[in-house]
């Protein structure tokens, strides 16, 4: 809760403890007595359209154990009520940036309280204000002057099919295909990110699946920015990215990314793209068997359900369908895995907030994930999202975790196993 | 020679809801009030609306006197007081005072419907100023301020900017005798909160609560409504006193979940005085020999399966002189009682 200036004690000499308390340190006093319930900052958030389940909140308490930012902070639906109750503004307030949209709290959640609109909500106020972190401002400007959130040039955005070794049919020259694969950012430009669009793309060649990418044409999902509140970028880039999609005739959009799945299946419609999306996890898990997967690869895993994939998109079996079918590889689940799976920390947002984060958090919540990862035993640390691997992968070298968890995406799995 | 009337003592909803259903299954009730007028503590208290349908009170209460009044089968006695009694199951010889005069009831069987009387904030606890500030004000007075259609601070006759409700006044408190929880306080808070933000739309309303109890429907239907629909403030912690500060009043208690003291001012608070039982309900268990519990409401022995047996048989106790109740715990026991006096006069043969 930020401190009210006007109930600031200062005193000229204060000591606590024994020990004299000098310069800033003893302006920390507050006054104790609260003189007002001040109703207008709760108003103000309930006033939002899709921000309205804010107040329903009767301060049962059931979010906050499994809100991931308040397992390494202090945060939580309830908390933000209580502050809203007394007197915080949320508009202008650090605690609008730390939700990481990860949806445990609507799991838990008896009245509803629906996190997943009121952020957005909230945020956009917040972005039209010009109110946003410094960092996740950068993120928007790049994708608006680039297409994508790293400020990468638009023109190398196939670049990383150069390495695939097998061909990466472009739709541009395809026309019409069984699969649109969205390649989505992070797996198209991320160093990691394109290690496993690689391996997806030697998979689909071997399946000799009939797909095409949209190249070049592609542009960001921007499904992160719209629930980190830049609202009409989503909605431009949404048509946009619908508006290429037309000129192309497919069956089904296959997708990296979960976040880009969230996007395309259920906003996408309310601007006219309503198609058929489908996580390449989903995709694979019935086609295994044809793609002569013998090679054991004698190792322990674990595995992290991505929050867009598993709890807002309802998708826990495939990944792991596919973790069982191949060879010599032992599956031991981390105690918070499918619904009560834990966040890496970068949805909602949290990607381009992590300088931000620092300061609000005693440590990240990919190093906490990894820790428990760590505890199962497992060598390898199995991911299916593109936000995942730098995540996880850095959190292992800042744990002192080198040498002990690899991070692979599943996709890289599978081709180790087709030998 | 034995009886098969059954007479009903007190003449609000649980005794007019038993004498109904008496007369529904053919036989007769004799339906004893003190008041001159049927209705009740809903009645007498001017009820503005039920909880927690926020049916109009008069109405509604005016439809269960209908139902007994002219009705071949009820024998209404107002202005009457029971004043003592003697005889067993099937032949019960009570004597009541009409209107001055002496009169003398036979019965098969007695329901006792005596109810509750309001908590009095004034009486036992002087931490809330009832009797000294005019903008303290308890449940009950609300409601009338409710019915008249003119919610106004009592001080100034304006409305007010801010209201508070303090939960739990005479309620779960061993000092004042009343551990029990009264049942009600909650629902009929948040049904006036309701009330007040639909009357006066732009005054803030807060209910300062240990924890809120609204079981079962009284949830969604009241609950619910206020917090999400009506904007009501709930905040977790009691206030402890009321002290005067300008023309206002300056609400002092701890937010619990802040473990802070807060002095909030308020143009008017709500006590959410609890159910005690009623001078009748004492007055008439005495006269019939009917063990009370350590509250003064009547005994049931049935426990949880049977809410209307006493210790003597043929004479049976519904709504709220056995505790504090709801209309809907009223006049389902009620209903219970009424049945369970029949099977008591047909199980002793009464010739028809």
């Amino acid at each position: 809760m930020p401190i009210d200036k006007n109930q600031i004690i200062e005193k000229e000499k204060a000591v606590v403890d024994g020990i004299e308390l000098t310069a800033d340190w003893n302006r920390m006093f507050e006054q104790r007595v609260i003189f007002d319930y001040d109703t207008s900052a709760l108003d103000k958030v309930t006033d939002v359209a899709n921000a309205e389940s804010m107040g329903w909140c009767y301060q049962c308490g059931n979010c906050v154990p499994v809100c991931p930012v308040d397992n390494v902070g202090e945060y939580g639906p309830r908390k933000i009520f209580r502050s809203l109750q007394l007197g915080v503004d949320l508009f202008t307030s650090d605690e609008l940036w730390k939700c990481t949209s990860c949806a445990q709290c609507l799991r838990v959640c008896p009245k509803e309280v629906d996190m997943i609109k009121i952020m957005p909500a909230i945020r956009e106020e917040a972005v039209l204000e010009g109110d946003v972190p410094e960092e996740l401002q950068e993120a928007f400007t790049n994708t608006f002057e680039y297409g994508n959130p790293m400020g990468e040039s638009q023109r190398k955005r196939a670049d990383w099919v150069q390495n695939a070794g097998v061909e990466v049919p472009v739709m541009k020259d395809k026309k019409a295909a069984d699969l649109l694969w969205f390649v989505e950012c992070y797996p198209a430009y991320h160093n990691r990110g394109k290690e496993a669009s690689v391996a997806l793309a030697k998979i689909l060649d071997k399946l000799q699946a009939d797909y095409g990418i949209l190249g070049t044409e592609e542009k960001c999902s921007c499904d992160s920015q719209r629930i980190a509140g830049e609202v009409g970028l989503f909605e431009e880039f949404a048509e946009e990215n619908i508006k290429t999609f037309s000129k192309y005739k497919f069956n089904k959009i296959l997708v990296t990314d979960p976040h880009a799945l969230n996007g395309l299946r259920k906003e996408y419609p309310k601007y006219g793209g309503d198609y058929d999306v489908v996580h390449y996890t989903t995709y694979l898990a019935p086609l295994l068997d044809k793609l002569n997967l013998t090679r054991s690869l004698d190792i322990k895993v674990t595995f992290h359900d991505p929050c867009y994939l598993g709890r807002h998109n309802g998708e826990y079996a495939a990944p792991r369908n596919i973790i069982n079918a191949l060879p010599g590889v032992e599956l031991i689940e981390m105690g918070r895995c499918k619904e009560q799976s834990y966040c890496c920390g970068g949805g909602g947002g949290g990607m381009w907030l992590d300088g931000f984060m620092a300061d609000h958090v005693t440590e990240r919540l990919s190093e906490n994930r990894v820790k428990e990862a760590v505890e199962t035993g497992a060598d390898v640390l199995v991911v299916c999202c593109p936000y995942e691997v730098s995540r996880f992968e850095d959190a292992v070298k800042s744990t002192g975790n080198e040498g002990k968890l690899l991070v692979k995406d599943i996709a890289e799995l599978i081709v180790e196993a087709m030998g | 020679m034995a009886s098969e009337n059954i007479l009903v003592i007190g003449g609000g909803p649980t005794g007019m809801e038993a004498a109904r259903g008496i007369a529904d299954l053919g036989y007769k009730a004799i339906l004893v009030e003190k008041r001159d007028r049927l209705g009740g503590t809903p009645d007498e208290a001017q009820y503005a609306a039920l909880t927690p349908d926020l049916r109009n009170a008069e109405e509604a209460i005016g439809e269960m006197v209908a139902a007994v009044t002219d009705n071949p089968n009820v024998e209404l006695l107002t202005g009457t007081t029971v004043t003592s009694s003697e005889g067993e199951v099937g032949n019960f010889k009570v004597k009541a005072v009409q209107n001055g005069s002496e009169i003398e009831i036979e019965a098969g069987a007695v329901i006792v419907a005596t109810g509750f009387q309001h908590f009095d904030p004034g009486r036992e606890t002087q931490k809330y100023g009832y009797y000294e500030h005019d903008d303290v004000v308890t449940l009950v007075d609300a409601e009338k301020l409710l019915k008249s259609g003119n919610f106004v601070r009592p001080s100034t006759g304006e409305k007010p900017k801010s209201v508070a409700f303090i939960q739990c006044v005479g309620s779960r408190d061993r000092q004042i005798g009343n551990e029990y929880c009264s049942k009600v306080c909650c629902g009929m808070s948040s049904k006036q909160a309701i009330e007040i933000r639909q009357h006066v739309p732009d005054c803030k309303v807060y209910i300062f609560y240990i924890d809120m109890r609204m079981y079962g429907y009284w949830e969604n239907e009241i609950y619910w409504p206020a917090q999400e629909k009506y904007k009501v403030n709930y905040i977790k912690g009691m206030a402890t006193e009321i002290i005067k500060k300008g023309d206002g009043l300056l609400v002092k208690g701890e937010d619990t979940t802040l473990r802070r003291p807060m002095e909030i001012p308020m143009d008017m608070v709500i006590l959410a005085v609890g159910m005690e039982p009623s001078e009748g309900t004492k007055v008439v268990a005495d006269i019939f020999g009917l063990p009370k519990n350590k509250y003064n409401f009547i005994e049931t022995i049935g426990g949880p399966l049977n809410t209307v047996s006493t210790e003597k048989a043929g004479i049976f106790a519904a709504g709220a002189c056995t505790g504090p109740a709801d209309l809907e715990d009223s006049v389902s026991s009620a209903g219970a009682a009424a049945m369970k006096a029949i099977s008591a006069i047909r199980k002793i043969g009464v010739p028809a």
